[in-house]
């Protein structure tokens, strides 16, 4: 018989609003029954009503852990990352959410906690133990994370710069990183708007790279933001056959 | 009956209301005396606080009627499940957790149906449907810790809390459940207090090492007079009315309180946490406050049954009788 090693939630202990915004916390009964819920009602929004299609669904990795990127330039996009995910892997993903916007109400945060099963990421004080805590839980767990290496979302459209903040979660571990292009976001939904509007969204999926052997420092995080900015604008234009 | 209610019932609604009212002042005036640090301040402030959310939501359901007090029980007991399976790491299975939910949804309408052999028959078909739907993750690393787990929460939180939920179905329902609702929390003051006056040696040193023997007898003394009191007024002119009953009675409320107590305790240890969860600010879990009220409710409820019946002179299966 295996050793008893059932341990309290990683949240155990904490006030509601507190343990939302916890990196550690974890999904029961309930909020894995809302998420479901909530997936189903996104993708059929989203195929619906933006006519999403996905290519290159493959490339996926069969289990976690692994993170998904891509450009960012809309509040659909992590809508869109999410969907692409299939239902077997549901429990393991964890949007990555700028805490200033996700987490700042106790009502938002119940919301992206229990709808979205995001992970805040507090970009004016993200300190190194803050990334090394995301970091043990992506490879401990393991978990998948959905997020944006661009840090915020482009004004116009237009790709930023990848932060190298991403590379402190991944360098030298075994953790596959799938770069994604998403099409069309921006005009359905501008950072401007109030509604999105019905345009086609359409997401492509490239082949995951590893950085196993890529040193875990500053120069190495920037080597990895910089090879992953480059594959997902590779992605932009879609190879000729 | 005054406004409808059992005199008890009616008395004991009354005084909570009088303590809650008067608590503040008497804060208030040892504020002024000087008596009260600043740190203990804040403190007594969030626990009155908490008290005076949870006394209403604890009262006002149990003297609202019956299907309010069924519920509201069954929220407890929900409540308390989540508590404990996050504690214990049982969440993370939820297929358990979504029979022991299942068990309890049952278990709450067969209280509310007033169908005592359904509600008895959940025992044995929920701690089997419990060790069966468990095979189906197709997963036998842990399964016995799983079905452990589950079977000792649906006993706990199932079970034992809808026998107390259970009195709901009967005429004197309102009434034995506040008086025991209120010896209960009394029985942790008294034990606490008798056993700062008199409490030498230790009851259990390595699951609470707080509880003391002279303690535990203070309580089972002062809350055995306690019940008896209330239950004299309670059980006026039936069988229970005699000094024999109503001391057992009373000695069995404090006896199963002061266990239950003792049973999150060593939960507690055994995990190495302090509190089962953060729900009540200044008090911890539901857990921590609802633990001695666990085991009282099989032990009264089969004891009233076997004298005088519970909810006999009510109408039976209100929902699926024909």
């Amino acid at each position: 018989m295996d050793e008893w090693k059932y341990k309290p939630a990683g949240d155990q202990g904490l006030e509601p609003t507190a343990s939302f915004r916890s990196l550690k916390r974890e999904v029961g009964l309930i909020a894995s029954m809302t998420q479901a819920a909530w997936r189903v009602a996104v993708r059929a929004y989203l195929r619906g009503y933006h006519r999403l299609r996905v290519e290159g669904v493959e490339h996926i990795p069969l289990k976690p852990p692994f993170v998904m990127i891509a450009n960012h330039s809309s509040h659909l996009d992590v809508l869109t990352l999410g969907a692409a995910l299939p239902w077997r892997l549901r429990r393991s993903a964890f949007p990555i959410a700028a805490g200033d916007v996700f987490f700042e109400t106790p009502a938002v945060s119940a919301f992206s906690a229990m709808m979205l099963n995001a992970l805040p990421m507090w970009r004016k004080r993200c300190g190194s133990h803050a990334m090394q805590e995301l970091r043990d839980r992506l490879i401990g767990d393991p978990a998948i994370y959905l997020l944006f290496p661009e840090g915020s979302r482009s004004r116009d459209g237009a790709m930023g710069r990848f932060k190298p903040g991403l590379g402190m979660m991944i360098a030298g571990a075994p953790v596959p990183v799938v770069p994604c292009w998403i099409d069309g976001a921006f005009h359905a939904f501008r950072p401007e708007s109030k509604l999105p509007r019905p345009m086609p969204i359409r997401l492509r999926i490239g082949p995951p790279l590893v950085f196993a052997d890529v040193a875990n420092e500053r120069a190495g995080w920037q080597d990895i933001a910089a090879r992953l900015e480059a594959a997902v604008a590779a992605l932009r234009a879609p190879q000729q056959p | 009956m005054i406004f409808g209610m059992h005199p008890v019932t009616f008395w004991i609604a009354v005084s909570i209301a009088a303590v809650l009212g008067i608590t503040p002042l008497i804060f208030l005036l040892l504020e002024k005396a000087g008596k009260l640090p600043p740190a203990l301040r804040m403190d007594v402030w969030t626990r009155y606080q908490s008290w005076l959310v949870l006394a209403p939501l604890m009262v006002v359901p149990l003297i609202a009627g019956r299907l309010p007090a069924i519920l509201a029980v069954g929220v407890l007991a929900g409540l308390c499940y989540r508590e404990f399976a996050r504690a214990t790491g049982l969440f993370r299975h939820h297929l358990v957790s979504a029979t022991v939910g299942l068990g309890g949804l049952l278990i709450t309408f067969a209280i509310a149906d007033h169908w005592y052999g359904f509600f008895m028959a959940l025992s044995s078909l929920t701690t089997s449907a419990i060790v069966i739907f468990s095979l189906f993750a197709d997963e036998p690393k842990g399964y016995i810790q799983r079905v452990a787990l589950g079977i000792f929460a649906f006993v706990m939180f199932g079970l034992c809390l809808g026998h107390f939920s259970y009195f709901a179905n009967d005429r004197l329902g309102p009434a034995i459940q506040l008086s025991i609702l209120v010896c209960v929390s009394l029985n942790d003051i008294f034990a606490y207090c008798t056993g700062k006056a008199f409490g030498r040696r230790k009851l259990s040193p390595n699951t609470s090492p707080n509880k003391t023997i002279g303690g535990a007898l203070g309580a089972a003394v002062l809350t055995t007079a306690l019940f008896a009191t209330l239950g004299h007024f309670v059980f006026r002119g039936t069988a229970l009315d005699s000094p024999i009953h109503l001391i057992t009675l009373g000695l069995l409320l404090s006896l199963t309180g002061q266990w239950g107590d003792l049973v999150m305790s060593s939960i507690k240890r055994d995990l190495g946490i302090k509190d089962m969860a953060a729900t009540i600010p200044g008090h911890g879990g539901l857990l921590d406050r609802f633990d001695s009220l666990i085991f009282v409710g099989p032990s009264l409820f089969h004891y009233i049954g076997y004298f005088l019946g519970v909810g006999l002179d009510q109408p039976a299966r209100v929902f699926t009788g024909h």
